[in-house]
Formats: structure tokens, sequence, C-alpha cells
């Protein structure tokens, strides 16, 4: 059965059309990762998803329920609000509070938990991106890679459905990827649903068990990693891919 | 030659003067109290820009701003009977303005001028906080009231303190100016007293004295607040 049922999704900047009538249906446990030129409507497709952009049209299921993503109420925005967690680019972790009130926050906040059991929640969370010996620094304390181990902690604390992952290591010194990428194989491991953007080809085949090749705001290709990577059926897919390994091997070149 | 000076004087009558503080301080605290809510209220306005309020606020800010705050005080003191005179007369109620104390009119003018300060200093300390802060806040499904009590606000509170701090203190010393509603502060009653010994000069001196002292422990306050509220620079070790 699918976890999540994405309906006519639509959306347009001015008279830029980024997304353009998509659906999407994505089941429990599985690990969708986005990929597709800039510009075409990765990222807003997450961002419609919990509502940091208004869509123009567009529905989404999860379970039984289905949100209409165009609602003015702000119950029910609330509500599918918290289906979802998102994992930014730039961490956005809450400067103004520590690793482990960054974590805490929403549980004790949203979710109305007591102090002590979401601080219980919050510091399992925290061991297992392996900050636990951090837990009174504050973002400025932290490299990026930290930050954003302490962002996942704190997007899986509140428990998601699915989790949204906007090129978590887009923003990230080379050296610091690594730990990044580590620590979302591992949440993919414990059978977590994430939809996923990232540039970066070679973890998304290793993490993702489904690919979504967007395109000018529609879904132009869909298909398992081997699929999408060795054996590409779309002209346009061909060509991103080609353009990426051009790219590696102009690298190659200048050296 | 005759005494020009009496140094002694200044400090002499630093006591008696002493006693109009209170008014000082409360005229303060009150202005200040309206300023800041009424500043908050008018920076929220602003920033989500909500039709015809928006436009009553630059309106409102732009006049408090453009002119001179005895004018306002003036403009309070005379405007306010003139206007309760119109509506007793339209409405044949019988409001004694005589029963409002002159303090009021200050606190009220003092206290809308500061509003009119500190909301541009509020506007720009909130819009400073980014936006991605903003975003993972709702996107974990705070609601607008949670998002501005426990991110934006503490926030913008740590840019603000130091332009709300000088505000503070301007608005401290332009207590003086209250005199003008016929409340009598410390510049008032230095005036008064110097009108009986002539020895006006010293009086200045005394308050400025006062004035200077008081403005100091403002300002040690503000930088023991100004430290509460950063963040650490070093951060704090878990114990194993």
């Amino acid at each position: 059965m699918n976890l999540v049922e994405i309906r006519g999704l639509s959306k347009k900047f001015g008279n830029n059309v980024v997304l353009d009538n998509v659906d999407l249906d994505i089941k429990k446990g599985e690990v969708v990762a986005i990929i597709g030129p800039s510009g075409t409507g990765k990222s807003t497709l997450l961002r419609c998803l919990n509502l940091l952009e208004k869509p123009e049209a567009g529905s989404v299921k999860f379970n039984d329920k289905t949100f209409n993503l165009t609602t003015k109420n702000k119950k029910e925005k609330l509500e599918l609000r918290q289906h979802t967690e998102m994992v930014f680019q730039q961490f956005n972790l809450f400067k103004n509070k520590d690793a482990l009130s960054n974590v805490m926050e929403g549980l004790t906040v949203v979710k109305k938990i007591p102090k002590e059991e979401a601080r219980k929640k919050a510091l399992e969370e925290i061991e297992k991106v392996g900050m636990s010996d951090r837990l009174y620094h504050y973002p400025k304390h932290l490299s990026g890679g930290q930050q954003q181990r302490v962002a996942i902690a704190r997007a899986l604390a509140l428990e998601p459905e699915l989790l949204l992952m906007d090129e978590p290591t887009s923003a990230l010194d080379p050296e610091l990827v690594n730990e990044v990428l580590l620590t979302i194989k591992r949440v993919a491991k414990e059978g977590n649903t994430i939809l996923l953007v990232t540039h970066e080809m070679n973890f998304v085949k290793s993490v993702a068990n489904r690919i979504i090749f967007l395109e000018n705001g529609k879904i132009v290709a869909d298909g398992t990693p081997q699929e999408i990577f060795e054996n590409p059926t779309n002209e346009r897919l061909k060509t991103f891919l080609s353009n990426i390994n051009m790219l590696e091997s102009a690298d190659n070149y200048i050296i | 030659m005759a005494k020009l000076f009496d140094g002694v004087l200044v400090f002499k009558q630093i006591p008696y003067l002493l006693k109009y503080l209170p008014t000082t301080l409360y005229l303060t605290f009150i202005a200040l109290v309206i300023g800041l809510s009424i500043g908050l209220f008018i920076a929220v306005i602003r920033i989500n820009k909500v039709p015809v309020l928006n436009q009553l606020s630059i309106g409102f800010v732009s006049l408090m701003r453009g002119t001179p705050i005895i004018v306002q005080l003036y403009i309070t003191y005379f405007g306010i009977p003139i206007a309760l005179k119109y509506f007793n007369y339209y409405h044949g109620t019988n409001y004694d303005i005589n029963a409002i104390p002159g303090i009021v009119f200050a606190m009220v003018a003092l206290g809308l001028n500061q509003a009119a300060f500190d909301s541009e200093t509020i506007r720009s300390a909130i819009q400073s906080v980014d936006k991605g802060q903003i975003e993972a806040a709702k996107s974990m499904g705070m609601t607008g009231l949670q998002v501005l009590r426990r991110i934006t606000l503490p926030q913008a509170i740590t840019v603000a303190l130091l332009p709300l701090g000088n505000s503070l203190i301007a608005l401290f010393k332009g207590t003086s100016l209250a005199f003008t509603c016929s409340v009598v502060e410390i510049t008032a009653a230095a005036k008064i007293t110097a009108g009986k010994s002539y020895r006006y000069f010293e009086a200045y001196c005394s308050i400025a004295i006062i004035y200077w002292v008081i403005t100091f422990v403002l300002e040690r306050i503000l930088v023991l607040i100004e430290k509460k509220t950063s963040i650490p620079a070093e951060p704090k070790e878990v114990k194993a």
C-alpha cells in the first residue's frame, strides 16, 4: 500500500511553470531520490509538501487522510506539516538554542511531550547521529557536518512518516560530506521513508531504491538505480547523465 | 568678589532633588512599556503588511519621527483637553479634564514617541533573523505565534538590545521635558529651587550629575543583559 500519494501538484513562479501536474506515489520504507537539472522544481516539490511553498493545485494523501495542498485552513496546515519533517541544505538549526534544545524543541512545543520524556527521546536521537558529546554546543560551535547531523536528529525525533531532505550535503565542505552521507544511509536502513533531493549521484546509487528524474516540472523517468543509471531509455536523461560524466572527464582532462 | 559659583550647593541640593527622581523613573518606565509594546505591535503589522493598519503605521511613524518631542508634548497637553471639551459638548457628557494628572499626558506623548522609534528597531531586528530557521520551525508544525515567541523574538532581542538601550537612555533624559505637561520631575524641581535662590547654574550642574549617574547604572544593566542573552563564546562540555 502507498504511504504517500501526491496528485496533480502544480506550481508556478510568475509565468515559469516549475511543477506541472505531478503525480507521485511513495511506499513505506522507500528511499526515493529526485535528480535532474537545476531549476526543474526538485526542491519546490519537497517544499510544496510541507507548504513552505504554496502550490496552485494538488493534494497529498497520508495513509487514509487526504490534504488539499491549496488549503487556507491553518489547523489543516499544521496537521499536514506534522506528517513530514524536513532537513535543509543550510541546516537551519535554531541559533539561539544548543544541540539538545534544538532536538527537544519540536517535541515539547509541537507534540506537547513532557520535558523529561522529550529529553530522553532527544538524547536517543542525538546518540544515533553520534553527537552525544556535544549536547550543549550551539550551532555556531559546530561544523557544517555536525550541524546537519543534529538537524537530522531533530527531524527524526518527531517521527515523521515521510522525511524530506533538500540537498542535505550541498552546503558542506567536501571533507564533511561523508559523515552526513553515512548518517543518511543509516537513517535509510532503519526503514524510514525518505524523499531526497541531491546531486551526489554515487550516493544515490548506493542508498536510494528508487530514482525519479525531474525535468521542466514533469517526472520524465522513474525507476531503480540500475534502470536509471545503467539502462536509461529517456533521451533527456541520457544527456543529463552524460553531462555529469562529461564534467567528471573534463576534470580528469585538466589534470 | 562675589561667589560666582557655589560648588558646595551643587552637592548639597542633590538629596532634595532626588526626592523627585521616582517621578522621573516612573515616567521613564511607563513610557518604555508603552513604547516597546506598541513598537512591537507596529513592527509586526509592518512586517506582515496588514492592509490599512500598515499605512496608518507608516504615517504614524513618519509623524512622530518628523516632529520635535517638545511639540508632541505640547500638542498632547493642549490637544486632549480640547478634544474632550468637544466630546463633552456633542455627547452631553461632563468629563473633567482636570481629573487627569499631567504625568499621564507626558507618559502618552513620550510612550508614543518611543513606539515610533522602537518599532523601526524591532522591525529591522526581526527581519534580521534568517528565514531558514523560521522555515524550519514552521515545517515542524509550529504556529505563527510559537515561531515568533520561541525562535524569532529571542534572536531579534539580542540584535535589538543595543539600539533599544540607546533609545531607553534617550527616553530617560527626554523625561526632562515633561515640565511642559506640568509634571515636577528632577529638572522641573531644579528649576523651581533655582527660582528661589537664583542659583540656576548650580541647579543644572546638580541634575547633570544625577542624570549621568543613573545613565551609567542603566548602561551597566544593559551590559549585563547583553551578556546574559548572548550565546556563550565557548561551548559547555558534556560531563562524562
